[in-house]
């Protein structure tokens, strides 16, 4: 009986990672096929889609989405920090309700949001705020429920009896965010942070409102070519995307040592 | 030298409408160490957690080495604190942890690391120095807890139950280091447990608390020889406790009854107490001297006739429970090598000397 679970359970695992994994592979098998045509033999592969990816018109939307993202991912780390050390870890009165404002967002749809921040913007007469500054707000605006509840949780999970044992060592306020809830809540809001950088940097609904000619980040730019043309250089952009998220999510793994609180660990 | 590291006038707490801590007043001489003891929810962390400043009285003063407290935090006091569930930091190593509170008070680096090793040292951690605290064991964590707090040597330590987790080998080293590192340190300790030999075991006195309220305070042999109430009788050591049915004085003698069905014994009435006022009588089990013949007691007043109903072999010793027979059930301990055949339903002769038997007021 057991030897029938454990293959089950092996087999389920298999299904669910091709399942993840497929539609990777012939996105990836796409971008180096020589035509619009898939093709799964390698001796035809070619990498000149990514070749093309180097130029202004796909580097540039890339750079604008990248700095984007890290703007975002900063600030909305910060905030995020700032919110719920006030109400996750002071309580301060009325935590419970302000939690639940903090994260309401959420259930609210993007293309509503990206509506409701351009109406805003453009009826209190601030034009200029329509480009980039315009995209950082509103990425604001989605990303922070998201690092608030992470970072809160850690907040939540904080042992307060090592903020009092810091406190009788003669640690003063200050020290005791520095050198005792920073350190250990650092997973809640790298993985905050993390997911922050995702949605900023893949962000359509919000975006698509708020760019301007000469000012699109790389997925709006991706929508806008597939309008005249599906050729692979879009699977190409697609698998680099994918890469350097990848990559980032491993840096932010890195410094923040998230997996070690996803897998129940601290250190 | 006959200062006082603290001094609780009239301290109470409230939480709401529920009074945990009822109008204390303590002192505690430089040096001392001294056992908070008392069962479960009468108010021992909730006093010691107003000592650190992580709780303010409702009502009265604490004072640290005369100075009142009011407005002070934890972190100004310069007391030191040994939790009940270790508190470590999990993000440091042994040695961090064991360091933090020198670095927060930004001592010289060489003078921290001595510390940090003399610290590890005193509780047997040499060598773990660069673990982190989840690769130790619960005793390890424990000693590493102690060694953090004593490490900026602090004048004065509280420890909320500090051996509570710890298996009954460990507990016994444990209390021995202690002792030591209080001594040697020459620290104030305030001990909180609800272990009664621990307490008995260290303390150079012991606050016995009852529902918020000092019960008693006395050094380890003045109350377990003179409990002052049956409460603390009970709570300190092995008793018989017996509730007084009668007393009266025949000339110079008083005896009293127990129960209903005619025990009597000759007792003395100490100084300073009015015979008419004992309401309970406490007799100590290594005070019942135990006897498998008429000749084997001494012919003293109080001789009983009883029935051995159960023996409880504790290796050393045995606890004997005799029943009388009028039915009243005595506890007698035995040492097991001065009568080593005694068996169930053995017809058994008691002596309790007269001076043996505590009278209690309440
Ligand atoms: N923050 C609080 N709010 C309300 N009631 C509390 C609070 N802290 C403690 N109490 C109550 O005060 C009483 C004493 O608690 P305390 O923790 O001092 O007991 P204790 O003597 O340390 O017990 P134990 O041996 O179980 O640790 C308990 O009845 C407890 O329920
Ligand atoms: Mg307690």
């Amino acid at each position: 009986m057991d030897r029938f679970l454990s293959i089950f359970f092996q087999l389920s695992l298999i299904l669910i990672l091709a399942f993840i994994a497929l539609p990777i592979l012939v996105v990836f098998a796409a971008s180096v096929s020589p035509t619009a045509t898939i093709t799964f033999d390698p001796s035809q592969w070619t990498l000149r889609w990514f070749a093309a990816l180097t130029a202004s018109r796909w580097l540039d939307p890339f750079l604008l989405s990248l700095k984007l993202a890290a703007v975002v991912t900063v600030l909305s780390g910060l905030l995020g920090l700032l919110a719920a050390y006030v109400v996750a870890y002071r309580k301060c009165p009325g935590h419970e309700a302000i939690m639940a404002l903090l994260v309401s967002p959420l259930a609210v749809p993007q293309i509503v949001k990206g509506v409701a921040i351009v109406l805003f913007l453009s009826s209190a007469g601030f034009y200029a705020l329509l480009g980039t500054p315009g995209l950082i707000m509103a990425h604001i605006v989605l990303t922070l429920p998201f690092v608030v509840r992470m970072i809160a949780g850690a907040m939540y999970n904080f042992d307060k009896r090592l903020d009092q044992a810091a406190r009788i060592l003669g640690a003063t306020s200050f020290q005791r965010i520095r050198f005792i809830l920073l350190p250990i809540i650092k997973p809640g809001l790298f993985s905050g942070m993390t997911f922050a950088f995702i949605l900023s940097f893949n962000n359509i609904p919000l975006s698509v409102f708020l760019v301007r000619p000469g000012e699109t980040t790389l997925p709006i730019t991706v929508i806008n070519h597939m309008e005249y043309s599906l050729d692979p250089v879009l699977a190409a952009v697609n698998v680099a995307s994918l890469a350097f998220i990848l990559a980032a999510i491993l840096l932010f793994e890195r410094i923040g040592g998230f997996s070690a609180q996803i897998h129940g660990g601290s250190k | 030298m006959n200062s006082n590291d603290i001094e609780m006038v009239s301290v109470t707490k409230t939480f709401g409408s529920n009074l945990v801590v009822n109008n204390i007043d303590l002192a505690i001489p430089t040096g001392e160490f001294v056992s908070i003891l008392g069962p479960s929810g009468c108010g021992k962390t909730t006093t010691l957690n107003m000592i650190a400043g992580f709780a303010q009285p409702s009502s009265g003063e604490i004072r640290i080495r005369g100075k009142s407290q009011r407005g002070v935090p934890p972190e100004k006091r310069g007391i030191g604190m040994v939790f009940q569930n270790y508190a470590l930091f999990p993000h440091m190593t042994i040695a961090e942890n064991v360091g933090f509170g020198l670095k927060m008070k930004k001592r010289p680096a060489g003078e921290t690391r001595d510390a940090v090793q003399n610290a590890l040292r005193r509780v047997h951690l040499d060598g773990f120095e660069n673990r982190y605290p989840k690769e130790l064991s619960g005793g390890q964590q424990q000693r590493t807890a102690l060694a953090r707090a004593i490490a900026p040597e602090p004048s004065l330590l509280l420890l909320d139950e500090p051996l509570s987790n710890l298996d009954l080998k460990l507990r016994e080293a444990m209390r021995v280091e202690l002792k030591d590192i209080q001594e040697q340190l020459a620290m104030t300790f305030v001990y909180v447990t609800h272990d009664q030999d621990e307490a008995m075991a260290m303390s150079d006195r012991i606050v016995v608390m009852q529902d918020g309220v000092i019960a008693q305070t006395g050094r380890p042999a003045e109350i377990y020889e003179h409990p002052r109430s049956s409460f603390v009788a009970d709570f300190i050591g092995k008793s018989n406790l017996l509730p007084i049915s009668d007393i009266r004085q025949i000339e110079n003698d008083w005896f009293v009854s127990l129960g209903t069905k005619g025990l009597t014994l000759s007792v003395f009435i100490p100084d300073g107490m009015s015979g008419h006022d004992a309401r309970y009588c406490c007799i100590r089990p290594e005070a019942v001297r135990l006897a498998v013949t008429d000749e084997g007691i001494p012919p003293l007043p109080n001789r009983l006739e009883g029935t051995l109903s159960r023996i409880v072999n504790l290796g050393a010793y045995f606890d004997c429970f005799i029943t009388l027979k009028d039915g009243t059930v005595l506890k007698s301990l035995v040492r097991s090598t001065r009568l080593p055949g005694l068996a169930v339903n053995q017809a058994v002769f008691l002596s309790i000397d007269p001076d043996a038997v505590q009278l209690l007021s309440r």
